[in-house]
């Protein structure tokens, strides 16, 4: 891939091509975040990347009261992927303020926090709390998280409690955009999608990862000490590129609403597949971890594929996805 | 240098150039980069116990007949994340820094490591983490090294040696076999004694003492035992320009940590833990530390705050916590547990399908 990019590199340079995407009545520069719980709670990746070249950038999950998080092992590795049970381990809301928003304030690109939480009422502190912050253009309401006993995913299952989460926490945003993260462990994402663009939602994010488990079969025990994870990166990219694609056809299109795609992105090429599928933009997770500047990669692949494709504007692209040929099925 | 001033030099993603890579023993393998450019630079602040994330994603599997047989099922799982690795030496020119990659083939990452050839290029994220740091008024240094944990504390004797000429240095190694020292040498005709055996001590003038688990080389048992008769030995008095230095497996750093605190010996430990980013981002890789003053633990990030941690901060993982990372079986032939107590009843509780509880 690296190859590829360095390619058409100088065609990139020679050519002014517009990336730029409306998401939610906001000007992206870009389609391209990085996704929450990966890239930490601002400029952390400053040293690989020029951070402000990102399209928007979510913070790790935030919750009212600082969090531990499980006990290790957290992580582990599998084929094209890995599973982490983090525990949406974090400092709280107030060291928040006071630590991060100010490297925050000075960052260029939209930031949203990503709120988590066990109640309700959890949710609606942080987000009120932090709505009067200028330096943020709005919140993902993570109600997807695997890891935790109580609320996170238990919240994203249930139709009426998203309801519920999203028109409250909707109530205490003001005038911030109001992303809700879905999570892929439903029965019909779309129910779920419907109920908090209903309720309220500007965007919906998707996906978080999937519950999963790795057994040592020479312990015959869970690897990780939670027993249980989230399963993110490659292997999860076709299922989250279709998941997108169905939202989209069956809510986010018709209400007008944007998606956020994710599930592992690690190339432009990847990225394009979202926006095909109707991702207004997209974010890159786990990828980052192998390589800290992937984002600003894709960002310059997305570039040289609107110039080898004559893509004049990016929003020409989203939900472009056409209808396999007959001859292709034939 | 001083050491106890964090680097202030910025990590990056560095190429480095392989020089030679080549088998010492047994799993053990030993590989010569050499970094050009900035990254000549950034390496060339390299604190002993620091640490890089190694990319091997895009490289191949060695050839069929030169995975052992025990790795074959671990050889088909593909790579997704960097691997955590210390250095053993770091060498800074006028031009390049050599770094001495020291590594054991055990999963699908390592054993990728020695497909690598003279002049193959290699992606590192560095330096990660905080190092080992010596405290003002220091006279003697003991660095302890369990079995794999040797890179860092053979970083860091070079560093003594050529910046703390008053600090007198002694290393106490410990493996489960003459085979399992991961040094190059002959350590069959090993005595007790301490003296010049180990040539990577020995030739910054640091004599060592050696245990083995079976008495293959050097004396019976563990390096900690060795470690405390010794200590023992000296005379009584104030142990402040005593350090301890340790880096091995976590139940070897326990045993570290208890008897330096035991005669309240500052102690600094290397500690390890599974991680995905390396760089602080994922909260993957915690080690519980205790908040100084009161009953409270929390979570710091061994990327980040460590590798490198006080002994007396470190709260340890219980040892079915390690079992259950390092393998129960291999726990057991490593002497790290015994087939009694907790791992008896979690393998009985396992048999009888009872749900685990905890
Ligand atoms: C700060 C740090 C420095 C290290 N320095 C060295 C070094 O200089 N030389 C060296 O040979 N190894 C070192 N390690 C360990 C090294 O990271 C692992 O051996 C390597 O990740 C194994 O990868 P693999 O794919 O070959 O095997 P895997 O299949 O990933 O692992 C094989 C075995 O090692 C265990 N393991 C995997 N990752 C880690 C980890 N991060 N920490 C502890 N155990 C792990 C697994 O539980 C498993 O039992 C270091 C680890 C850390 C955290
Ligand atoms: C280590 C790790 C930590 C994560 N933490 C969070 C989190 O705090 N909040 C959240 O909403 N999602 C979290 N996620 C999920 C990601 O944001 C993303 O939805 C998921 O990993 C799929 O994208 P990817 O395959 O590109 O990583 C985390 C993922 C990983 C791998
Ligand atoms: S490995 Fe990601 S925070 Fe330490």
């Amino acid at each position: 891939m690296r190859r590829e990019y360095s390619k058409h590199w100088s065609m990139a340079k020679k050519t002014k091509v517009d990336i730029a995407v409306d998401f939610a009545g906001r000007r992206l520069a870009n389609p391209v975040f990085t996704a929450s719980g990966t890239c930490g709670y601002a400029d952390e990746l400053a040293d690989f990347m020029d951070v402000n070249r990102l399209g928007g950038f979510i913070t790790k999950s935030i919750t009212l009261k600082p969090r531990r998080g499980n006990p290790t092992p957290r992580i582990v590795e599998t084929d094209a992927g890995m599973l982490n049970a983090i525990g949406l381990a974090n400092v709280g809301l107030d060291r928040f303020i006071e630590e991060k928003l100010p490297v925050i304030a000075k960052m260029s690109m939209p930031v949203f926090v990503n709120v988590a939480g066990e109640l309700i009422g959890e949710y609606t502190a942080v987000v009120a709390r932090l709505a009067r912050e200028k330096a943020l253009a709005g919140f993902e309401l993570n109600i997807s998280c695997p890891n935790v006993a109580k609320g996170g995913i238990s919240f994203g299952r249930d139709p009426e409690q998203v309801r519920e989460i999203t028109s409250a926490v909707r109530a205490a945003a003001g005038d911030k955009i109001l992303i809700v993260k879905l999570s892929p462990c439903v029965t019909d994402i779309s129910v779920i999608a419907r109920a908090a663009v209903e309720a309220g939602a500007d965007a919906l994010s998707l996906i978080n990862t999937f519950t999963a488990m790795v057994i040592d079969t020479e312990t015959r025990m869970p690897v990780l000490a939670n027993r249980t994870g989230g399963l993110s990166g490659p292997a999860i990219k076709p299922i989250a590129v279709y998941l997108v694609n169905k939202v989209y056809n069956e809510v986010a299109k018709p209400a007008g609403i944007p998606l956020l795609g994710l599930g592992g992105i690690r190339t432009a090429s990847d990225a394009i597949e979202f926006l095909l599928a109707g991702a207004s933009a997209v974010a890159v997770g786990t990828a980052s971890f192998l390589e800290p500047d992937c984002a600003a990669r894709i960002i310059d692949g997305i570039r040289d594929y609107c110039l080898r494709h004559n893509v004049a504007k990016l929003s020409h692209l989203v939900g472009a996805l056409t209808a396999p040929s007959s001859l292709a099925n034939g | 240098m001083d050491l106890s001033v964090k680097s202030a030099m910025a990590k990056g993603v560095f190429t480095a150039t392989v020089t030679s890579n080549r088998r010492i023993r047994a799993c053990y393998w030993t590989m010569d980069l050499e970094f050009a450019g900035a990254g000549a630079k950034a390496f060339a602040k390299f604190q002993p116990g620091q640490f890089v994330q190694v990319d091997v994603s895009g490289l191949g599997l060695p050839a069929e007949d030169r995975i052992p047989a025990d790795l074959r099922d671990v050889s088909k799982r593909s790579i997704l994340l960097r691997r955590p690795f210390s250095f053993a030496e770091v060498t800074a020119g006028r031009e390049q820094t050599c770094a001495e990659l020291l590594y054991c083939m055990l999963g699908p990452a390592s054993m990728r490591l020695t497909t690598l050839g003279r002049g193959a290029a290699l992606s590192f994220i560095g330096p990660l983490g905080r190092g080992f740091w010596v405290p003002p008024g220091k006279r003697l240094a003991l660095l302890v090294v369990g079995g794999m944990g040797a890179p860092p504390i053979r970083c860091l004797a070079k560093l003594l040696r050529a910046e703390y000429p008053g600090v007198n240095v002694i290393a106490f190694v410990g493996a489960k076999t003459a085979a399992s020292l991961p040094f190059e040498g002959q350590f069959d005709e090993m005595p007790e004694q301490i003296d010049s055996y180990i040539p990577a001590f020995a030739k910054f003038g640091i004599p060592s003492a050696v245990t083995t688990d079976d008495g293959s080389a050097g004396r019976r048992g563990f390096i900690t035992e060795r470690l405390a008769e010794w200590l023992d030995e000296q005379s009584a008095g104030s142990q402040d320009g005593t350090i301890i230095y340790a880096c091995g497996p976590e139940p070897m750093l326990a045993a570290t940590a208890r008897l330096a605190a035991d005669r309240n010996i500052d102690c600094q430990i290397s500690m390890e833990r599974r991680m995905a980013c390396g760089i602080g981002v994922c909260q993957s890789c915690a080690v519980e530390c205790r908040v100084e003053g009161s009953d409270e633990t929390v979570y710091q990030l061994c990327c980040r705050d460590g590798p490198v941690f006080e002994a007396r901060t470190v709260v340890f993982r219980t040892r079915a916590a390690i079992v259950e990372e390092i393998g129960l079986v291999k726990a057991i032939q490593e002497g790290q547990a015994s087939p009694t107590g907790d791992e008896a009843r979690i393998l009985e509780a396992l048999e009888h399908g009872e749900e685990d509880k905890s």
